[in-house]
């Protein structure tokens, strides 16, 4: 919300500097976001009169205008807008001025024609974002005169991000009230004598059906107005604050709604049928608002209706046929109390917000329901006119927002607050509204019907915290709590030294990735209101994330990535769901790089094997690996399940190579999964003596069939090796010229060992011996020369 | 000539010739063979000793002595013969072995953690350092525990700011991706209080939340850390004291805190939380726009509705709580100054900015 300085100090006489007063909204809670010092960047553009308006000679979409801005001679003017006529009066940018965007104007040529100064539209000035074409300025603005005065740019306004729960500073007297309360200056008087009803005018025939939704309504006529233009001095207050003004009668509500917080409506009695009511609706009513949606309501809209139509989405929008126009004559004002509650409800229905729906939703003063309505009169009255009757009042304001007033020891505040409060801030909280006692350590507080936040003791803490200044409060450490030692997960420590890098990505996915890795059985989790299409679905797998990141960096130069993700998978599970805590490994391209010592190697299926043992290896664990060639999106052959005892904990793989294709991944992909919540404990290591005799180590090279599996070979020779045998493994592996097709030479390398003495070449040429029967006998396996 | 004068002669003869030999031997091997020859067993010195049977017992003692002089002798010089050719040997092979030490280490490839898992373990570690234990949440939430739990019902504004992602319905309840890790107090009060115990409790609960917003300082998805505390008279006074202490540790220097009044529905009083610009040290430059400050978190005294919704009583008990965001701490500790370089997940920048 912007809150130009000027009309604050309408509301309190303040003399603080910008710079205080800024200190003191923040330390009330009013966050400041910018303040918008005095505009000295817009002088030298000044009010002119268009007298001509013709189509340059030589562009369409140009026009050449004759602008009087009060100088001897009137400029000629090259203009690209098309919103302005004959007769209109618009900001000129003279020659020399800098504009707030850094524009220096010159005199220059466009399209052959010369031009002695610019036309500008809010953006030019810096007042807005955006704008559909040149700010049109009031028709009593004097020509020439500087538009940054007229339009008070050259005060300071403060952009403000007002809290949802303090609707009442969603005004400038709100705001007003908070900084006078602080500062203990008086609040301005804005009490007005009512307007005097012309009793030729009838009272609007209003019944309320709907008091839960709308406990006070009041309806006047005014009849007889001539809209015109608002004034200039509520234009300027009007575009101070952000807005645009519209017409002379939507100008003055909407001042007063951003002075008083209590939004206004007017409609076009001429195109009213008949009493109207507040109701709510029973579904099926068409309605055309005012923003040109047409929209068919549900059921439970709280509206303003007249006896054929819904007029008004109450305190939201009015509809486009009962709204004010410039050729508008009659009109009836509203000014109500509609419940935050309705007003959302309604609001949400539609997806709609406005300026109105945001104070109602926040709750407005039922005080100023009275007041702005005799504001808005007398200003409509003076400035354009007409006669207007009496008001109609359905409803009261009292007993809207009444709470029973609060009691509590004092000390409850001071407790929570950690510090002392002197007695003196009562008289802040008094002035800012709230009937505060206190005696012998009992408070006693009533709340103001303004204050729709407040309703319990912490609340009142609050006020007493923004007061006194959260600055004020020491700083002080609490006794310690723990009961448990710190349970620290170290998944991707483990990875990471490793030598994989760590990644994370979005846990949505595309359905077409999904479709990858996992089945099209209906347990995807689908977002309701995604980013987009290539953000759908929750994951079921880490595996596309880590593509598309492989993809990312293979296309940026590396040779080849390790990567690994530590996150969840998501799937449904019966009628629930379940969030699976993984572990996701990518190995693709050289893993190991071109150095001068080394040559470059390619990831395989046993680099990645590897890097998954090794981590398991760091838990505590070991897993199998079963061949299997029909887990979704692998290469069959090079894929595998992960067992730890009968349970299936993860799957490790080549990716297809129509996969790695789709991500553009020219080179062998390899992935792996693990499950950590179905991962066992893993062992503890135990203490045991290092051995004090030296083993022995002996290789044995054997010719075995291609289809013998390693895991069953090592077995055997584990159990011909017997007690002594400490360490199994396969250290050479040869397929090629002297091994005939289908066999495969494999070399074992075991190491016996004794932990009571050292052993003799009898005890290894035993366990030899023992292992070669053992592989003749179980795989035919010949010992190789 | 006497016996004994021949046998002095002899051991002259053997000790020039062997000191000679020693001198020239070529190699170690070779001076070893000439000490052989000469001191050995069978060496020229103990042929000299059999000839001293054939002496008179009167002269043994003298030529013993003769001999053992000349072999301690010879000892010597084959032992500085052997050191001299050790020393040249030694030159020769360290000037072979000579590398050019500018030459490339060889370079295992290591790995790197993730800047925000860095950031996660760091602010987790400063919190379980000061006695709050971990708890984690579904990032699949129900609408009570991400919101009405927390004193956000349905028609509050605050609920509709939230950018929430929705799920399409799949339960008997509507279900959203949390929108903040603050459900996780009232899982944990909830798991606390069902496990039979009292307040203290203080927690910390890190973990990746989701909002419905993607642009440049957005990510619909990123990480926070809550954290709280619930005893008998907590204040906000610890609040403030235990955010002044985590905030310096986490920056590794005592850093100025600021608290504004603001407004979040689960805590009351409410406050934003500013830190004095970490690069500019509160003098003003780009990054807090010349204010010489920078929001970093949202915190405030737990609305006592909250306590109510798990069953706690607020006239007895009370507690604060604050949650930060993740990757702006860690953009503002390593000077990042864009979040979507986090989910790029760019080999060259996780190498530079992980560890």
């Amino acid at each position: 919300m912007k809150l130009p300085l000027s009309w604050l100090k309408s509301h309190v006489a303040l003399t603080d500097d910008v710079a205080t007063i800024a200190t003191h909204l923040v330390r009330l809670g009013h966050e400041v976001e910018g303040v918008e010092e005095p505009r000295s960047a817009v002088k030298g553009v000044r009010v002119g009169h268009i007298i001509e308006k013709k189509p340059h000679p030589d562009a369409d979409k140009l026009s050449l205008l004759k602008v009087e801005i009060g100088d001897k001679q009137p400029l000629t003017i090259v203009c690209g807008a098309s919103n302005m006529g004959e007769g209109d009066k618009v900001p000129v940018a003279t020659i020399g001025t800098t504009l707030p965007n850094g524009l220096v104007i010159k005199q220059g040529k466009i399209r052959g024609e010369t031009s002695f100064g610019m036309c500008c539209s809010e953006v030019e000035l810096g007042l807005a974002d955006e704008s559909a074409g040149l700010l049109i300025l009031p028709g009593d603005a004097p020509v020439g005169a500087e538009v940054g005065e007229l339009l008070g740019l050259e005060e300071a306004v403060f952009d403000l991000s007002i809290t949802p729960n303090r609707g009442d500073c969603m005004s400038v007297r709100g705001l007003a009230r908070d900084l006078a309360a602080d500062s203990g200056l008086e609040l301005a008087d804005i009490s007005i004598d009512p307007v005097p009803a012309d009793s030729s005018i009838a009272l609007p025939h209003i019944s309320i059906a709907a008091v839960d939704g709308c406990p006070l309504y009041l309806g006047r006529r005014i009849e007889g107005v001539k809209v015109s233009d608002s004034p200039a001095w509520i234009q300027a207050r009007l575009i101070a604050a952000g807005q645009r003004p519209v017409n002379g009668v939507v100008d003055v509500l909407n001042m007063i709604m951003l002075d008083l917080g209590q939004p206004m409506h007017a409609f076009d009695t001429d195109s009213l049928n008949g009493a109207v009511s507040i109701r709510i609706t029973s579904g099926g009513e068409s309605f055309e608002a005012l923003d040109g949606r047409k929209l068919t309501l549900p059921e439970g809209d709280l509206v303003v209706a007249d006896e054929s139509a819904v007029i008004a989405l109450a305190g939201i929008m009015g509809s486009e046929p009962s709204g004010v126009t410039g050729t508008t004559v009659n009109i009836m004002l509203e000014s109500a109390f509609f419940k935050p509650a309705k007003v959302s409800e309604t609001r949400r229905h539609h997806g709609m917000v406005s300026e109105a729906s945001m104070r109602f939703e926040r709750g407005v003063d039922p005080a100023m329901v009275a007041v702005a309505m005799e504001q808005a009169t007398t200003l409509i009255l003076e400035t354009f006119g007409g006669r207007a009757g009496a008001v109609s009042v359905s409803g009261s304001a009292g007993g809207i927002n009444a709470k029973e007033p609060l009691t509590f020891d004092f000390s409850r505040i001071e407790k929570r607050l950690g510090i002392e409060v002197p007695e003196s801030t009562d008289a802040v909280l008094s002035r800012m509204g709230f009937g505060v006692s206190r005696s012998q350590g009992k408070m006693r507080v009533s709340i103001p019907g303004h204050r729709h936040d407040v309703s319990i003791p912490e609340d009142i803490s609050e006020e007493y915290a923004r007061v006194i200044g959260f600055d004020a409060v020491p700083e002080c450490l609490p006794p310690l709590a723990t009961t448990k030692p710190a349970a620290v997960d170290h998944s991707i420590d483990y990875a990471v030294a490793d030598g994989f890098v760590q990644a994370i990505s979005y846990a949505f996915i595309s359905e077409a990735e999904q479709r990858m890795f996992s089945p099209d059985d209906g347990n995807d989790i689908l977002l309701e209101n995604p980013i987009s299409e290539a953000m759908a679905v929750m994951r079921r797998s880490g595996w596309p994330g880590l593509l598309g990141i492989a993809r990312h960096n293979m296309n940026r130069q590396q040779p080849g990535v390790m990567l690994v993700e530590q996150g969840r998978s998501y799937e449904k599970n019966g009628d629930g769901h379940r969030e699976n805590n993984i572990m996701a490994w990518l190995m693709c391209g050289e893993i190991q790089s071109d150095q001068w010592h080394t040559t470059v190697r390619s990831a395989d299926f046993f680099d990645m094997k590897g890097a998954v043992e090794s981590w398991l290896a760091s838990n505590g664990l070991t897993a199998r690996f079963m061949a299997n060639d029909d887990v979704q999106g692998l290469q069959a052959g090079q894929s595998a399940d992960l067992f730890i005892g009968k349970s299936v904990v993860g799957r490790i793989g080549k990716v297809d190579a129509a996969i790695a294709d789709h991500y553009d991944i020219d080179a062998s992909v390899f992935v792996a999964e693990i499950n950590l919540d179905v991962l066992p404990e893993g062992k503890k290591a135990k203490f045991q003596p290092l051995p004090e005799f030296p083993g022995v180590e002996r290789d044995l090279v054997f010719l075995f069939d291609r289809t013998d599996r390693v895991e069953a070979i090592l077995q055997a020779v584990r159990k011909a090796g017997g007690n002594l045998l400490t360490d199994a493994r396969v250290f050479d592996r040869y397929v090629g010229q002297g091994v005939p097709d289908g066999k495969v030479s494999l070399g074992v390398r075991f190491t016996l060992q004794d932990a009571k003495r050292t052993l003799t070449q009898k005890d290894s040429d035993g366990v030899s011996a023992a292992i070669v029967a053992a592989m003749e006998k179980i795989f035919n396996a010949p010992l190789r020369g | 000539m006497s016996q004994i004068a021949v046998m002095e002669q002899q051991l002259d003869a053997i000790k020039e010739e062997a000191k000679k030999a020693f001198k020239n031997a070529s190699d170690l091997s070779q001076l070893d063979q000439e000490r052989v020859k000469y001191l050995g067993k069978k060496g020229a010195l103990t042929e000299v000793l059999k000839g001293v049977g054939k002496l008179s017992p009167e002269d043994r003692p003298a030529i013993g002595k003769i001999v053992n002089k000349v072999k301690d002798d010879l000892d010597r010089t084959f032992k500085i013969s052997q050191a001299v050719m050790k020393d040249k040997l030694g030159l020769l092979r360290i000037e072979a072995e000579r590398v050019d030490v500018t030459m490339p280490g060889r370079v295992t490839s290591r790995g790197y953690k993730h800047p925000v898992q860095n950031g996660l373990d760091e602010l987790t570690a400063i919190f379980t350092q000061m006695g709050f234990d971990i708890a984690q949440g579904p990032e699949i939430e129900d609408e009570f525990h991400n919101f009405d739990a927390l004193n956000i019902p349905p028609e509050h504004p605050a609920r509709a700011m939230h950018d929430t992602f929705f799920l399409k319905e799949f339960t008997d309840r509507p279900m959203v991706l949390r929108t903040h890790t603050s459900p996780v107090q009232i899982r944990a009060m909830q798991r606390f209080l069902k496990e039979g115990n009292e307040p203290p409790l203080a927690v910390v609960a890190p973990g990746r939340v989701y909002r419905c917003d993607y642009d440049m300082t957005h990510s619909p998805m990123f990480h926070q850390v809550e954290v709280f505390k619930v005893d008998r008279d907590v204040s906000l006074a610890n609040l403030k004291g235990v955010l002044k202490h985590f905030l310096s540790a986490y920056f590794g220097k005592e850093l100025p805190i600021r608290l504004r009044p603001s407004y979040f529905p689960f805590t009351e009083p409410s406050a934003e939380v500013d830190i004095g610009c970490v690069l500019c040290d509160g003098k003003g430059c780009r990054v807090c726009k010349q204010t010489g400050w920078i929001e970093v978190l949202g915190s405030g005294m737990i609305h006592p509705n909250v306590l109510k919704s798990v069953g706690i009583d607020s006239d007895t008990y009370s507690g604060f709580a604050f949650g930060l965001g993740v990757e702006r701490m860690v953009m503002l500790k390593q000077g990042i100054p864009d979040l979507r370089l986090f989910f790029e997940n760019d080999v060259r920048f996780l190498g530079r900015m992980g560890s």
